[in-house]
């Protein structure tokens, strides 16, 4: 069996180029793509580079080339093919993808992250094989990278069409630890913990939701786990996914004991007292989360719904304000600021944020698949 | 350990039949000056002047790129002296160029498993095996090992458990299997460097007490498993293997293994096929239906749980549903001979003479293939090889 996101075997068909060219290109064109179709691996990389020598513009040579590499796992050969293909725009997507895989495989992080940005730019191109292995890889990337949230975002679909799989759990088990490593590099005495977490949270993300065993391993991680970090904000957001809010709290606050500086508890437990009109509590936990980590849109967010319950109206323009500026493509926080502007009179205001969020949430509406809203994700980042 | 046995071996002492020498362009000033490095590499190695053979090496590669002797001794040397990465990237350069090479794909596999890459390690080492690794007994022994300890981590248990069984097989067994051992006994997908510390005492009594029912020494062994659901009563695992074992010389007893399995991993699906089939035997079969059915549920794609809940509907009357879910389990699973011949009989009964009598061919075909292998599934085991 062959591991499903770690070798990529491909199988393409492309045209061959039409282009007159002189006799002796030719004739290595056609050699080396009859040793490709008949599977004589090492000749058609020879005639390949042969040709690609003949003709530095040979695109599909190229292609074929940099394919054939990646699928024998030499990977620094395989970015050099790949990265002659920027010119050509009908190569252009998927070559983002394989260059954000050759980068991975080859320790280059965060130009691999960078790569499959542009990959998601370029409109996430490629056979369902590829994608499903950019995206796992991409997934892995942003976990690495600390963006755990859009990191599970992108691995749930891939979970609920694959099912049960050892690297999907793996990498879902690391995001929802939020825990900044690869599969590669994570200290191997937390692996239980990962697996457990892993499994809870595919079978939460199975469709149908399987909450009955996401819970079974949830709970056997906590018993294992519980007086350690993250172990109790993940059973919270699970029991958030499953509805049961009074479950949920409880657990943000056993995170809280153990990790007092835990900005998403403070900022999911704040959320849960304003929703029940605590605004004292939520104030104080919002207030903290906000001071943790002044660069967490969602603090400044909850911080300015708080501000404008009080009706506290300029400071929670402020709030907002800075809400937005760190996270433009949430319709939520444009809404709330509408708002806020209409209390305070400033009208224009009120009504280009009020279409902004008309346009995000239509968007969100339209676009339901979590890809569409990694987009949005990746153009905050590069704001 | 296997593998720092292995490291002392020289590996550059494998051969490769027809490792290519001869089949660059003859005599040309290139050819030459190739040659002359490839000798004076081949040189320096023998006189353990290492570096300066990979130097050498290396020098001859960037003239030949696809020279199979340069790479496979560049790659060995790097190997032995542990540095993986570059070992693994000249490995899979040669192996591009000889895919044939069952030693090479076991070198890079164990490069990958040192670099973490388990999913290519696995793959790598799958390769090998098919490929065939000669008679280099210690390579065949560390690639074994990684393949029971990754099949483990990936969760394939039971083909860890098939793997360990090989391994014993070949001789007594190393102490160094006791925790693979453990860890596949128990469903743990941890390698044993991954094992956290207060987990080693749990994982070391499950693997002495299923390398003892491997090696058929079953005192040792229901001492060990008794310790083990004693010391450990709510550790998942612990009563699924004692009850496994327990199903063979007291199945009576093996149904309160199980049900307490249940109670502490509700989804454990191979527990609720071993009861459900111990309710079959009790003749249970209403109970033995829903069991059979939550399993089938919990994991669609596994024969077993089919094959009884079909016996089940058909021990109640129903051949129609149950033929259904008999031809399922065999669908999914053509090597378990019970399905076949519980279909046989089905058939029978139902008047489908062709449909029988092309059961009876599979059974026998079973058979067959059976004698021929030993060490494959039996398929008469109907419980995907439980441990132990």
């Amino acid at each position: 069996m062959r591991p499903l996101f770690s070798v990529l075997v491909i199988c393409f068909s492309l045209a061959a180029s039409a282009a007159t060219v002189p006799d002796h290109f030719e004739t290595i064109a056609k050699q080396a793509e009859t040793a490709r179709t008949q599977e004589r691996v090492p000749d058609a990389i020879r005639l390949y580079r042969e040709g690609t020598k003949l003709r530095p513009s040979w695109e599909d040579g190229w292609w074929y080339l940099g394919s054939l590499l990646y699928d024998q796992d030499r990977f620094p050969e395989a970015t050099a093919a790949f990265q002659h293909l920027f010119v050509n725009t009908s190569h252009r997507g998927p070559a983002y993808a394989f260059l954000g895989l050759c980068n991975f495989e080859t320790g280059k992080y965060n130009d691999a992250l960078a790569q499959f940005r542009a990959w998601a730019g370029a409109g996430w191109a490629g056979t369902r094989e590829l994608r499903d292995v950019a995206e796992y890889h991409f997934a892995l990337l942003l976990t690495r990278d600390g963006r755990f949230v859009e990191s599970l975002y992108l691995i749930a679909p891939l979970a609920q069409r694959l099912g049960e799989n050892p690297e999907l759990v793996e990498a879902m088990g690391l995001a929802s630890l939020r825990m900044s490593y690869l599969p590669e590099n994570y200290p191997p005495e937390q692996r239980e913990r990962i697996w457990l977490a892993g499994k809870a949270a595919l079978y939460a993300a199975q469709s149908p939701k399987d909450f009955e065993r996401a819970d079974e391993y949830a709970a056997r991680l906590e018993s294992r786990y519980g007086t350690q970090p993250e172990i109790h904000y993940f059973r919270g957001t699970l029991y958030g996914f499953e509805g049961n809010r009074t479950e949920a709290e409880r657990e943000y606050r056993e995170e809280l004991k153990i990790s007092p500086d835990h900005v998403p508890a403070l900022v999911a437990l704040a959320g849960s007292d304003l929703e029940k009109d605590d605004r004292a509590e939520a104030s104080a936990l919002a207030q903290r989360a906000v001071a943790v980590d002044s660069n967490d849109a969602e603090a400044h967010h909850l911080l300015g719904r708080i501000f404008l319950a009080d009706a506290d109206l300029h400071a929670a323009a402020a709030e907002l304000e800075k809400a937005k500026q760190l996270a433009p493509g949430n319709p939520l926080i444009r809404s709330h600021l509408a708002m806020v502007y209409s209390k305070l009179g400033r009208t224009q205001e009120a009504k280009a944020e009020s279409d902004a969020f008309l346009a995000l949430k239509n968007k969100e509406e339209v676009m339901e698949s979590p890809r569409e809203k990694l987009d949005e994700i990746n153009r905050e980042s590069a704001h | 350990m296997i593998r720092q046995a292995l490291l002392t071996v020289s590996l550059a002492a494998f051969a490769f039949p027809s490792l290519i020498v001869a089949a660059q362009t003859p005599s040309s000033p290139a050819r030459q000056s190739f040659d002359q490095l490839l000798q004076a590499a081949e040189k320096a190695r023998d006189e353990n002047r290492n570096d300066e053979a990979i130097r050498l090496f290396r020098r001859a590669i960037t003239e030949q790129p696809d020279s199979e002797q340069a790479l496979w001794f560049l790659g060995t040397l790097l190997y032995e002296k542990q540095q993986y990465a570059d070992a693994r990237d000249v490995l899979r350069q040669f192996v591009t160029l000889r895919p044939d090479a069952g030693p090479a794909w076991a070198l890079l596999g164990i490069s990958e498993f040192q670099l973490r890459a388990y999913p290519r390690a696995l793959d790598h080492f799958e390769r090998a095996m098919a490929a065939g690794m000669g008679d280099r007994n210690e390579l065949i022994q560390s690639v074994y090992f990684d393949v029971v300890v990754l099949l483990t981590r990936f969760e394939r248990y039971d083909e860890s458990i098939d793997m360990l069984q090989r391994m014993l097989a070949n001789g007594a067994p190393d102490p160094a299997l006791t925790e693979p051992a453990g860890l596949a006994g128990l469903r743990l997908p941890l390698l044993p460097s991954e094992v956290p510390p207060d987990r080693v005492e749990l994982v070391h009594l499950a693997g002495r007490a299923v390398l003892d029912v491997q090696t058929q020494h079953y005192e040792n062994a229901e001492s060990e498993l008794k310790q083990l659901v004693t010391n450990y009563a709510n550790e998942p695992g612990v009563h699924y293997l004692y009850g496994a074992y327990l199903v063979q010389l007291h199945p009576n007893e093996s149904v309160a293994e199980f049900e307490r399995e249940l109670e502490i991993s509700p989804s454990h699906v191979l527990a609720r096929v071993r009861l459900a089939e111990q309710l079959i035997a009790k003749r249970d079969f209403d109970h033995a239906l829903a069991l059979a059915q939550q399993a089938i549920k919990l994991d669609p794609k596994r024969a077993s749980p089919h094959m009884l809940a079909g016996e089940a509907f058909v021990a109640k009357g129903n051949a129609g549903d149950g033929v259904k879910e008999l031809e399922t389990a065999r669908d999914i699973d053509p090597t378990v001979a019970r399905a076949h011949w519980d279909l046989l009989r089905a058939y029978i009964a139902a008047g489908r003479k062709e449909d029988a009598e092309r059961e009876k061919q599979a059974i026998e075909k079973l058979g067959n293939r059976d004698s021929q292998s030993p060490s494959g599934n039996a398929g008469d085991n109907p419980h995907d090889q439980a441990a132990p």
